[in-house]
């Protein structure tokens, strides 16, 4: 870490005399391997850092990010953040809401955790090349074809700031999918999300998702609301997104959140306790948010009740009273989009396994995973999407036949609140869609039954 | 030949010494984004990044390093990086690659620009936004709880070379704006935005497309709509005609038509994240046998659209722009490739569609400007007079379809109900759904050449690691029968 601790120090000293600055360095190494039809079809190296300049002035922001890390190129990324803020200013008139920068009081001393693997960061190719061998030999021997990714990834971020906070996180994340797939189009999913590459088996994933694939053709589904057992890797979706929608704090203070006026309210079934617990594992430990604030665990939902949402610096000066920041910036200076939890976990319960949740279904759906979710209706946090790579009936008790997935449009929170027993063990669960720079997240889940899933379509064909 | 172009040359020179098919591309990207909230400037925010991504294929396998060092050094360890990670792939079987049909890419394209976004003081551009957003407030209705005006300029410099002689260079610059307010009441939410949702109107173009908006002259109606639609019926629940804005449509055309006819999707290589198609490779190779729609049903893809975001002088592997067919007359003619999909299914060519999203990703077949031709139905106007009974829905609020591009279900910000050929009451919350070929085969007109224009989509995501394409989508409103709506 001291790389980019160093480059952090050089920044500011470049930026001396524009203001109040914070300096955000982030450098990304990873690698990440595709296959499809059981052959690599893209192998992705990227090694990339990049250097945040926020001024703030009178309330104000202006930032700007590069990847020119020259004397010249940071000096001039400096003054064009501070022109950014000044400009902000004087387009305002007035003082703006954000508060300024922690002093390193206000941040907190960040907690140690054990979110680095010295074996990931080595980031070795010939790693991800035998699990993608695992996969394709396995799904072979099933008459199947294996599809995923492989990818893993080393983040070291340093904040250092002229109010004299000087901190550092070096993190590793590993995750691996595998879809198997027969020649009519049948599919079994399989993933697994670590710290670090010791935490995939590729044998153990591939052999789930081939256990997955339906050996008969599915069946038709009428809509309708059914019971549900939803796979950790469903469970995971509907959370994500429930922290977007539920515990944005700036969204609360605007009057716009599902939250609104339902803190400390019941919103979800006695059996749903929620936390955002950062320093975890299994999870992906972070030890700061974007605004340098230490991150440590906060209880959202308490045994079906609402407790909290999060704040980073600017939404909480914005929500007034004694909001403070939780630790949840997503970009410096805080998004102005808002805040959102990042390492969600739904605690476990005392269900035996899967096949307990599923032994309590008379008649209902097994669902392994959730595709294209998106947001119908913010308030009532009612979400659509599918189910994808292993649908099943229940009936009696027992899974009696594949079905073809199912579009379901039903409200995130109200499946909390049907929620009927969840598995004690829980598994990290992730997405790892990398977009822009890597910023690994997961939620902490366990696989869950609730009733009345409200399905509203089918694919067909 | 600048300096960057000739390191590119050089390093595809030295991969060429080894054997390996390589591609160097140079791409400088400059992105800044104004916001204005509450009466506050909520973003000033710019991002600068620069690199040098080298794919390459090495018997067989791909590999491909992204770097940062914009050097001799940078790109000789970026190129060793590369090999060493395609040799680190399992021994696959070597797929086709299809040869460069023409001359290798050479020269300089620009894409259209009058007033540089980033010349222009950002006070000018501030301003322009503060008053735009403090239009949207001049209503003093407590239930506004968000309002909100914002640009976006982009400034993507290119250079490419590769073993088979492309060396070029390319400049585009993405400009747009938008403004949007949020109503809030009790338990409900309503939202509108103007001249579309998602980030505004976007196209290759300069501050010239913002100052064409009429923002401020948009917004007090943008506002009265949002507070309207708290009180207004929910969208009821039915099987109704109904008439689709260009903007909706152009969603439309993105999710069921542009995502299904990827080849790569097609080919089963984007089943482990984006999905597959409904849409089968032997329709393809056997094209002109697959009913996509109706008789109305006229797309095309078009790498060559003025001021479109989808538009270039040559992709990411050096193919020239180009205009293909997809569907005529509702039926199935061609889709969207690259070089390595168009060979897997025996084309000639490639359709000129690998895009890449910045340095550090590698390209993947993306679309280009995928467009529904205009129809004969006149104005706007002539065909909601031509309709007797339905909705008219209006700005994307929500999209979702399945990972064959089939069953899909979207949800737009307001609806009107179309009664006896006028429009009539506001409806809050619409949505509707269907399944693709039997939602385009509904389609019984389409609106004239006059009402026909692109809309452009800033953020489609495809690809691992994830990639964002800007892309846009040529339409005039049309009309659909007999569609499933209030599902949501």
């Amino acid at each position: 870490m001291t790389g980019v601790l160093e480059l952090g120090a050089r920044a500011l000293g470049l930026a001396a005399g524009c203001g109040d600055v914070q300096i955000t360095v982030t450098r990304e190494r990873s690698l990440l391997s595709r296959f499809a039809r059981s052959v690599p079809t893209q192998a992705t190296a990227v090694d990339d850092t990049s250097v945040s300049i926020l001024v703030v002035r009178d309330g104000h922001t202006g930032s700007v990010e590069t990847n020119d890390l020259s004397d010249d190129g940071l000096r001039a990324a400096a003054s064009r953040a501070a022109a950014a803020a000044l400009a902000a200013a004087q387009a305002a008139g007035g003082p703006g809401e954000h508060p300024g920068l922690p002093s390193p009081g206000e941040a907190g001393t960040p907690s140690s955790h054990e979110g680095f693997d010295a074996a990931t960061a080595d980031l070795d190719p010939a790693v991800g090349g035998a699990a993608l061998a695992t996969a394709f030999a396995i799904t072979a021997e099933h008459d199947l074809e294996a599809f995923g990714i492989w990818t893993a990834g080393r983040v070291e971020t340093a904040i250092t700031t002229t109010t004299g906070l000087r901190v550092a996180d070096d993190v590793t994340d590993a995750y691996l999918k595998v879809i198997a797939r027969d020649a009519r189009a049948r599919s079994g999913w399989g993933a697994a999300a670590a710290v670090g590459i010791d935490g995939l088996d590729a044998d153990s994933v591939t052999r789930q998702a081939v256990a997955r694939v339906a050996r008969v053709d599915p069946v038709a589904l009428a809509p309708g609301a059914y019971d549900v057992v939803l796979e950790p890797d469903a469970v995971g979706s509907l959370l994500d997104m429930l922290g977007g929608l539920a515990f944005d704090g700036l969204a609360h203070a605007e009057g716009r959140s599902a939250l609104t006026d339902r803190l400390e309210s019941v919103v979800a079934a006695p059996c749903v306790t929620v936390t955002d617990a950062p320093l975890m594992v299994p999870g992906l430990p972070r030890a700061f948010d974007a605004d340098g604030v230490t991150k440590g665990p906060l209880t959202l939902l308490d045994a079906g009740v609402a407790r909290a949402v999060v704040h980073d610096r600017r939404s909480a000066a914005r929500a007034g009273g004694d909001a403070v920041s939780t630790g949840h910036a997503l970009a410096p200076g805080g998004s102005p989009y808002g805040a959102r939890p990042t390492n969600l976990v739904l605690a476990g319960g005392s269900a035996t396994g899967v096949d307990e949740l599923i032994a309590g279904v008379e008649r209902g759906l097994y669902v392994t995973r959730l595709w294209y979710l998106n947001v119908v209706h913010e308030r009532s946090t009612t979400l659509t999407g599918t189910t994808r790579d292993g649908t099943f009936l229940i009936e009696d008790g027992r899974i009696t036949k594949p079905v073809r997935d199912v579009r379901f449009t039903d409200s995130a929170l109200g499946i909390l609140e049907r929620t009927q027993a969840l598995t004690a063990a829980t598994s990290l669960v992730c997405e790892a869609d990398f977009y822009g720079r890597r910023a690994a997240h997961g939620c902490v889940v366990p696989a869950l039954r609730a009733s009345g899933l409200r399905v509203t379509g089918q694919t067909t064909g | 030949m600048s300096a960057v172009l000739a390191l590119l040359v050089d390093v595809c020179d030295a991969a060429r010494v080894l054997g390996v098919h390589a591609e160097a591309r140079h791409v400088e990207t400059r992105d800044e984004a104004l916001a204005v909230r509450n009466g506050e400037v909520s973003e000033v925010a710019t991002d600068i990044a620069a690199g040098i991504g080298i794919r390459v294929r090495v018997g067989g396998g791909w590999g491909f390093a992204a770097t940062r060092e914009v050097s001799q050094a940078g790109v000789e360890a970026a190129l060793t990086r590369a090999i060493a990670v395609a040799r680190a792939q399992p021994v696959g079987v070597a797929g086709p690659f299809a040869e460069l049909a023409h001359e290798p890419a050479r020269g300089h394209w620009a894409g259209p620009c009058e007033v540089d976004p980033f010349a222009l003081s950002l006070e000018e551009r501030l301003a322009h936004l503060h008053a735009a957003e403090a239009a949207l407030r001049t209503t003093t209705d407590d239930r506004l709880v968000v309002t909100t005006a914002h640009t976006r300029s982009r400034r993507t410099r290119t250079a490419l070379a590769t073993t088979d002689g492309a060396a070029c260079t390319q400049e585009r610059v993405e400009t747009g704006a938008g403004i949007q307010a949020v109503a809030a009441d009790g338990d409900e939410t309503q939202v509108r935005s103007y001249p579309m949702s998602h980030d505004g109107d976007v196209l290759l173009a300069g501050w010239e497309l913002v100052t064409s908006l009429d923002l401020v002259g948009n917004a007090p109606r943008v506002a009265q709509e949002a507070i309207e639609l708290l009180s207004a019926p929910v969208c009821p629940e039915g099987v109704r005609d109904i008439v689709l804005h260009g903007e909706q449509l152009a969603l439309q055309v993105h999710e069921s038509i542009g995502h299904a006819l990827e080849l790569d999707r097609i080919l089963l290589g984007e089943a482990s994240y984006a999905g597959t198609s409904w849409v089968g490779a032997d329709a393809l190779r056997r094209s002109g046998t697959l009913t996509y729609g109706s008789e109305h049903l006229h797309v095309i893809a078009d790498a060559t659209l003025p001021a479109a975001l989808g538009s270039f002088g040559w992709d990411d592997e050096g193919v020239a722009a180009r205009r293909v067919p997809l569907i005529e007359e509702g039926v199935l003619l061609s889709a969207l490739s690259n070089r390595q999909s168009a060979a897997e299914v025996g084309l000639a060519e490639s359709g000129g569609c690998a895009r890449a999203d910045g340095f550090a990703r590698q390209p993947i077949v993306r679309m280009t400007n995928v467009s529904l031709e205009p129809g004969s139905a006149g104005t706007l106007g002539d065909l909601l007079a031509d309709t007797e009974d339905g909705l008219y829905l209006e700005t994307n609020r929500s999209w979702s379809i399945d990972d064959r591009r089939l069953q899909f279900q979207f949800a737009t910000e307001v609806a009107r109900e179309i009664r006896g050929g006028e429009l009539g009451r506001l409806y809050r919350n619409p949505s509707y759904a269907g399944v693709t070929p039997e939602f385009w085969g509904a389609m019984d007109a389409v609106c004239s050449a006059s009402e026909w224009r692109p809309w452009s989509f800033t953020n489609c995501g495809k690809g691992e690691p994830g990639q964002v394409m800007a892309v846009s989508h040529g339409t005039a409103p049309a009309r659909f029968r007999g569609v499933q709506v209030g599902v949501a």
